[in-house]
């Protein structure tokens, strides 16, 4: 067993905003969400708006409206193309990094700011906003300067400090006991499924508030895929986490609220329990019981 | 109608036809005739490269041998003796000149500075003038003495060649078998010993000359007159002082005269020491050869020092702005300028240095802004700096393109895990890019270098061709003063010396250190690359 990270974690200086004060911030555009949310008493923390997202001339997204809630597990699910990552990148921008993106039309808020205004600043975004691959990728450095590495990028440079994180941090990420001999070794010498976890800890690493997660364990066998989720399981009560996957067990083990898309739309969005005993939709139903082409 | 059918057989087993069809084609199969082909083209490569190489040493080697005749000639025919008392001579001319600075800037002073007509400035400057011409003249015993032994030794050297050239006619003669006019071949014998006799018995004169020499010499520094600004007057203490120590070398001299022996042998590792340490190169001379490789190389090194430090930062960054931060449109506009570049032929680019750039670089030098360069303003239109700017035109694109292949080829996945992190652009490149592919850019540098060092035409035109060692002593300013390189002599003399000559020789050896260099670099290049591939995995 792993030890649970301390309980220091909160030390990132701004407190985010309340859940009330937030749900009363919601856009007015859509009142139904805000309604919605402030009804169930959820916390959204990001509120995607009617979003349409294009490659070049291609439209991706259509329409997407979806509230994700705070220290919650959100899964995207839906047949290969149909635009999970593309939400998922759109959520820290990682599309800038591609020529010819746009977001066509809509907003997504976060704490009820619309990060694709002008002056948002994306470096600070992304710090706040973290990401774990589809395939690892540790940096070709020490498992140590792949942890350290988003914090020596804000200029923390207090040795002690950063032992110190990164020990919470690959406890965090249920890799302590594994590589605590050897901080020093390359991050490309651990297995696969270590060197996932490792990319885990180097995004809990800056202690961002929501992780992003773009199916984790495809490339990992079913003993690494087990503690990877274990892990996401720990980390629900302290970050807010959004996974693609494909593997509807893991969905249904792993996540609170399930969102299904098909072809660029978001078909249905729903309590996980919901859209795999009782979803609303044929399609929804088909895709979930394995039916679907 | 109906047969009856028969009893069902077993069916025959089915044909397995995998066998291969032999199509045959002057009795090879056609895989052998293509195996043969490829393979003959590879072997044809590496039989013209052992060719080239083993050309090179054969026509190299001899020059060792060669050489250590030509260092014992000049031991034996007593060059080497008269050329202690003429370093002697060197050595004062040395310090005329000095004089003659100081002069020079005396009269800089006061006409510039202090606004004093030329012909005052030369009154005022009288005393110094009666001074230096005395000091000068000083050494003219000498000089007559050592222009005798000159005279005398040549003729013993001349007479020996001579001797050579018939022993070889008669060689050839009998080798083509006409004995009788072999021995009409008159062969005179040289004995060295004899020969040199009166050279040696001019010692006593030459003690005597020495001696008044340094007297007078050293007399006429307690009368120095002294310069009308005072801010020259440590430089006119600091010529006593080096005049001084000069006539204190003086009985040094007369020891190693009195020690020299012509029958000291040249042993044969001195053939090596004075190639490759020889700071001279000096051929078709009246006196004596010399095949030093030192200022060549040296040229050679700095000319591409220049041209790395300037296409490093050019061809890298413009690599990492390319790959990492250039739009789609920029990469396709850049790119293929820059590799457009090497398209250029090495004359016009020559050419374009003689025309252009040698002329512009020098009277950017002349601006006064920019005076606080080394070594600006500079009056040799053909220098270090013109190759090296023109060089480093040829080496740009090389770096840029396997720079950019090797940054390139930084999985992108690396890129996307930083700026999820919060990196920013410039964070990245610095911290993840370049590091991830700095072997790549390293063994890129290494290949451009080879490029470089390779160039003969740029360097031939535009490096000023002068061969000496340059002067380190202002630093960097060194950058400004021409020199020689090592391909630009084989080009230059290689056209007009004679087959198998010392000279030829020498010409081949340099071309072997300048292969060995660009085998090194290549081999270099590719150790990085290996390493760099590993890491990467
Ligand atoms: N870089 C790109 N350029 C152009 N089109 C793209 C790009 N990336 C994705 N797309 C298109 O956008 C659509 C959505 O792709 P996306 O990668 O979001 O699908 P996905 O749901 O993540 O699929 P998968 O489950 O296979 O990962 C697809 O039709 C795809 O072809
Ligand atoms: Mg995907």
């Amino acid at each position: 067993m792993v030890n649970a990270a301390p309980a220091t974690m909160e030390t990132r200086p701004p407190a985010p905003p309340s859940a009330p004060a937030l749900a009363a911030k919601v856009s007015p555009r859509f009142p139904a969400v805000a309604a919605a949310a402030a009804s169930e008493g959820r916390n959204v923390i990001v509120d995607i708006d009617d979003v349409d997202f294009f490659y070049g001339a291609t439209q991706a997204l259509h329409d997407i409206t979806l509230g994700i809630e705070a220290k919650k597990v959100t899964a995207l699910i839906g047949p290969s193309g149909c635009g999970k990552s593309t939400l998922l990148r759109c959520l820290n921008r990682m599309n800038d990094l591609i020529d010819g993106t746009r977001l066509g039309g809509g907003t997504i808020k976060i704490h009820g700011v619309d990060i694709y205004q002008p002056d948002v600043d994306v470096i600070e975004l992304r710090k706040r906003v973290g990401m774990v691959f589809q395939k690892s990728n540790p940096f070709p450095k020490s498992i140590y300067e792949n942890i350290t590495y988003g914090l020596r990028l804000q200029g923390l440079k207090d040795r002690r400090k950063l032992d110190e994180i990164v020990e919470r941090s690959l406890r965090g990420a249920a890799l302590w006991d594994e590589v605590k001999d050897r901080l020093q070794a390359s991050g490309l010498g651990l297995s696969g499924g270590q060197q996932q976890r490792l990319c885990i800890a180097r995004a809990i690493a800056v202690e961002p508030e929501i992780i992003l997660m773009d199916e984790p364990c495809s490339a990992l066998d079913p003993v690494a895929t087990a503690k990877v989720e274990e892990l996401i399981q720990q980390l629900r009560s302290r970050y807010t986490i959004v996974i693609v996957t494909h593997n509807m067990q893991q969905a249904a083990r792993c996540s609170d609220r399930t969102a299904f898309f098909y072809l660029g739309k978001l078909i249905e969005y729903a309590d996980t329990r919901e859209i795999f005993t009782n979803p609303a939709h044929a399609q929804t139903e088909a895709y979930v019981s394995g039916r679907f082409g | 109608m109906i047969e009856t059918s028969p009893p069902p057989q077993p069916a025959p087993p089915p044909v397995f036809a995998v066998q291969k069809r032999r199509l045959r084609f002057l009795g090879l199969t056609l895989d052998d005739t293509i195996k043969a082909f490829f393979g003959g083209n590879a072997l044809v490569a590496v039989v013209v490269l052992a060719l080239i190489t083993v050309f090179l040493f054969r026509e190299g080697a001899g020059f060792f041998g060669q050489n250590r005749t030509n260092l014992e000639i000049y031991r034996q025919a007593g060059l080497e003796y008269v050329d202690f008392i003429r370093r002697q001579t060197d050595d004062h001319t040395a310090l005329t000149r000095y004089l003659s600075d100081l002069r020079l800037r005396q009269v800089m002073i006061l006409t510039e500075r202090e606004r004093r007509p030329l012909d005052e400035v030369n009154a005022a400057l009288a005393p110094f003038d009666a001074f230096a011409e005395q000091f000068s003249a000083t050494v003219d015993p000498l000089r007559a003495l050592l222009s005798d032994l000159t005279e005398q030794v040549t003729a013993i050297k001349t007479k020996f060649i001579v001797t050579q050239d018939r022993k070889e006619e008669r060689r050839q003669l009998l080798a083509e078998g006409k004995p009788a006019e072999a021995d009409a071949v008159k062969i005179d014998t040289i004995d060295f010993a004899t020969e040199l006799k009166p050279i040696l018995g001019a010692l006593p004169l030459y003690k005597e000359t020495s001696r008044e020499f340094s007297r007078k010499l050293v007399a006429l520094l307690d009368s120095v007159p002294s310069l009308p600004s005072p801010e020259l007057h440590p430089r006119m203490e600091k010529l006593k002082q080096l005049a001084r120590n000069y006539a204190a070398g003086f009985p040094a001299i007369e020891r190693d005269m009195e020690a020299w022996e012509h029958t000291f042998p040249v042993p044969a590792w001195e053939t090596f020491t004075a190639f490759l340490f020889g700071r001279q190169w000096l051929t078709a001379s009246f006196w004596q050869d010399w095949y030093g490789i030192l200022p060549l190389l040296i040229g050679s090194l700095l000319v591409s020092a220049v041209a790395l430090a300037l296409a490093v930062p050019l061809g890298v960054g413009a690599a990492i702005y390319v790959n990492q931060i250039a739009s789609t449109r920029e990469q396709r506009l850049i790119k293929p300028c820059i590799e457009f570049i090497s398209a250029f032929p090495s004359v016009v680019l020559g050419f374009f240095g003689i025309a252009v750039l040698g002329q512009a670089l020098r009277l950017l030098s002349q601006q006064p802004w920019l005076s606080w360069m080394p070594g600006f303003p500079y009056s040799e239109r053909l220098n270090i700096l013109t190759a090296g700017c023109l060089l480093a035109l040829i080496a740009v694109p090389t770096i840029f393109t396997l720079a950019e292949d090797a940054l390139n080829n930084v999985p992108r996945a690396f890129k996307e895990a930083s700026f999820a992190l919060g990196a920013s652009r410039l964070q990245t490149i610095t911290r993840i890019i370049v590091p991830a592919s700095l072997s790549g850019i390293i063994s890129a540098v290494l290949l451009g270098l080879g490029r470089v060092v390779g160039e003969t035409m740029v360097v031939l035109l535009c490096a000023g061709n002068r061969i000496a060692i340059p002067d380190f002593t202002s630093g960097l300013a060194v950058i400004t003063e021409p020199v020689h390189t090592m391909t630009g002599i084989i080009a230059q003399e290689m056209g007009e010396v004679v087959r198998g000559s010392i000279h030829y020789r020498a010409l081949f050896v340099v071309g072997l250190v300048l292969f060995v260099l660009s085998l090194l670099i290549n081999y270099a290049a590719q150790k990085i690359v290996r390493r760099y591939k590993l890491s990467i995995g």
